[in-house]
């Protein structure tokens, strides 16, 4: 179970990063989103799943924590307000220039 | 003083935004609130930094009663108080400006009650004791800045507030994850008790939990894009050009004080033990900011743009006082930010107002230049202004500059002092270069100042704080002192919210 949620969590920051990177502006808002979740997937695994130690404990054990649960919660709660908001503004620009390419949204340089 | 009243300046604007939006029928009355409820606000912040200087110890609150490590702890210590009735008050200018500006925005229900939220998030997170607070705080911040700016008269008002948006919430996603790291490495997320637990692990010597560094870099990282500090500045012009007035105004002088106090609070309360190297890399990127921001607002054509560019060189002046250290250094910071603040919301008021009043609505300099022939007020005021931005005696400016020059020569860094005291020189030549533009230069033919435009009540009244604040500068410099000294001393801060260890 360990090894499966780093690998998810690498894999997904990986593909976040690179998204953020693209020059099209619709990928790059999704890279966020990625790596938003990426993160997400990160503190569910601080707080591990099963067994008696907190993740924090130098003891070695089974390790579980209730609290990341919450930090999970309020983050999902405010990135959704924040997603949101940022796909309305995206589509306004969007239609304003009719492309999404990121080299021809150039208005605001000078 | 109940402990209580500790969170009143973060519950009465949240309680305001609320009714405000209910009275999104009543555009009058729902201005009125807002003007009501900041008043209110301020003079409950004002009290606060009273009774927390005249009781010489910092006042906690625990929502809910759950004691320190567990609960969210609202704590008021010096710093915290001198900053939130910075922000409040020049909140409140802002609010007045935007009472009497002709800018589209005003026709949106929704501005105040963001303007209010904005107030709530930048409070907030000046007096949060948590670091996930102080994450949910920046988020606030964040989204309410971002729609504020795009209720601009600008057509491009969408895209600078989408740029805004985009950059500062990746920051708070780092914000996050520096908060998950720092929990895997100690299991609290209070500031006072991870104080404690990582100066235990310091002193003991060992190895540093595997991903403390990491955290460490998260929220450096965080502070310096809400800071828009030297190699993340790239968004801050852009939309300073489009947001309105009102809110550009808000967001270079106040919104940026908060990455300015969470650098603070890193390199004397929670990162402590490493403040040397933090320390180190802050000195380094504030001489950068300070002498690249000088040369790129050199090199603008729009007023704004230009003022944005000159708050990358302050930020890095307060960088620098913070990267200096000691009692003088961080006091030089604190009484920058607070009258840098001043300043900057006067100046870009200044340039709104200009904008305003020409034909076209725009502040690049090739609309306003010689528009000031029939604006002789804008123009006493904006000179008084420049000569307090570039630090020349008796203004404000000066003051401030001087508290960072006398932190630099404590320090004995003399070649960082000489950078930056010769960078400090370009202030003087860009705005002066404003000045003669707007105000020396014969109108072009056809060129008329329109009848009704903005109010210039806000910015008189900034001005003048600045013109009192630079001739009885004592009382804002021995206050900075003390907070100061208070800051240097963690141990008050974590026996007061933390009273167990």
């Amino acid at each position: 179970m360990d090894i499966i949620i780093s690998f998810a969590i690498a894999v997904l920051f990986a593909t976040g990063i690179y998204q953020l990177l693209r020059r099209n502006v619709v990928r790059s808002a999704l890279g966020l989103v990625i790596i938003s979740n990426a993160i997400n997937l990160f503190l569910l695994a601080i707080g591990a799943y099963d067994g008696t130690v907190q993740s924090y404990a130098k003891a070695i054990g089974v390790r579980s924590d209730a609290l990341p649960l919450a930090l999970i919660l309020t983050a999902i709660v405010i990135s959704m307000g924040g997603f949101a908001f940022t796909f309305a503004m995206l589509y306004i620009v969007m239609r304003r220039y009719k492309t999404a390419d990121i080299d021809a949204i150039t208005e605001l340089k000078n | 003083m109940n402990s209580q009243d500790a969170i009143l300046p973060i519950a009465i604007p949240l309680a305001g935004a609320g009714v405000a939006m209910l009275l999104r029928g009543w555009p009058k009355a729902q201005r009125l609130w807002t003007f009501g409820i900041l008043m209110a606000s301020l003079a409950m912040c004002v009290n606060l930094l009273n009774h927390v200087f005249s009781s010489s110890k910092p006042l906690v609150f625990q929502l809910g009663g759950w004691a320190a490590p567990f609960g969210i702890s609202i704590v008021v210590d010096a710093l915290s108080a001198i900053m939130i009735v910075m922000v409040q008050f020049v909140m409140l200018m802002g609010c007045i400006y935007a009472l009497d500006a002709k800018d589209i925005a005003k026709r949106y229900s929704v501005f105040m009650p963001l303007f209010l939220t904005l107030t709530v998030g930048l409070t907030g997170a000046m007096l949060t004791g948590d670091t996930f607070n102080l994450f949910v705080f920046m988020e606030l911040i964040v989204i309410s800045a971002a729609a504020l700016t795009a209720m601009s008269d600008d057509r491009s008002g969408t895209e600078a507030a989408y740029k805004y948006f985009y950059i500062s919430q990746l920051a708070t996603i780092f914000l996050l994850l520096a908060n998950g790291l720092i929990y895997m490495s100690y299991g609290t997320l209070n500031m006072a008790d991870l104080a404690i637990r990582i100066k235990t692990d310091a002193l003991a010597g060992g190895p540093m939990p595997p991903m403390f560094t990491l955290a460490m870099v998260c929220f450096f990282a965080t502070f310096m894009i809400k800071c828009a500090a030297f190699p993340f500045h790239f968004w801050q012009p852009d939309f300073h050009a489009a947001a309105p007035t009102a809110v550009s105004a808000m967001l270079s002088s106040v919104v940026v004080k908060s990455g300015v106090y969470g650098f603070i609070r890193m390199t004397t309360l929670l990162f402590e033990p490493f403040a040397p190297q933090l320390q180190q890399v802050l000195m380094l990127i504030g001489a950068i900011g300070v002498i690249y921001g000088g040369f790129s607002a050199f090199g603008t054509h729009h007023a704004k743009r230009m003022f944005a560019y000159s708050t990358l060189a302050q930020i890095g002046f307060m960088l620098m006082g913070i990267g200096w250290g000691g009692t003088l250094g961080i006091a030089a910071a604190i009484v920058f930010m607070v009258n840098h603040a001043l300043i900057k919301s006067a100046m870009l008021m200044l340039s709104g107002y200009l904008a305003s009043k020409a034909q076209i609505k725009s502040a690049s300099f090739e609309n306003i230049k010689g528009l000031g022939k029939y604006l002789p007020q804008s123009g006493v005021l904006f000179f008084v202004g420049s000569m307090a931005l570039a630090g020349l005696p008796p203004l404000n400016g000066f003051v401030s500059k001087m508290m960072v020059f006398r932190a630099g020569i404590e320090a004995e860094q003399w070649a960082w002092l000489a950078a930056i005291g010769l960078a400090s020189l370009l202030t003087l030549i860009y705005t002066m270069r404003a000045f003669q533009w707007v105000w020396f230069v014969p109108p072009a033919a056809g060129v008329k100042a329109k009848k009704d435009g903005d109010s210039l009540f806000a910015p008189t009244v900034l001005i003048l704080a600045c013109v009192v604040l630079g001739i009885w500068g004592e009382s804002l410099v021995s206050v900075a002192i003390q907070a100061s000294e208070w800051v240097q001393q963690p141990a008050a801060y974590i026996a007061a919210v933390h009273p167990a260890k």
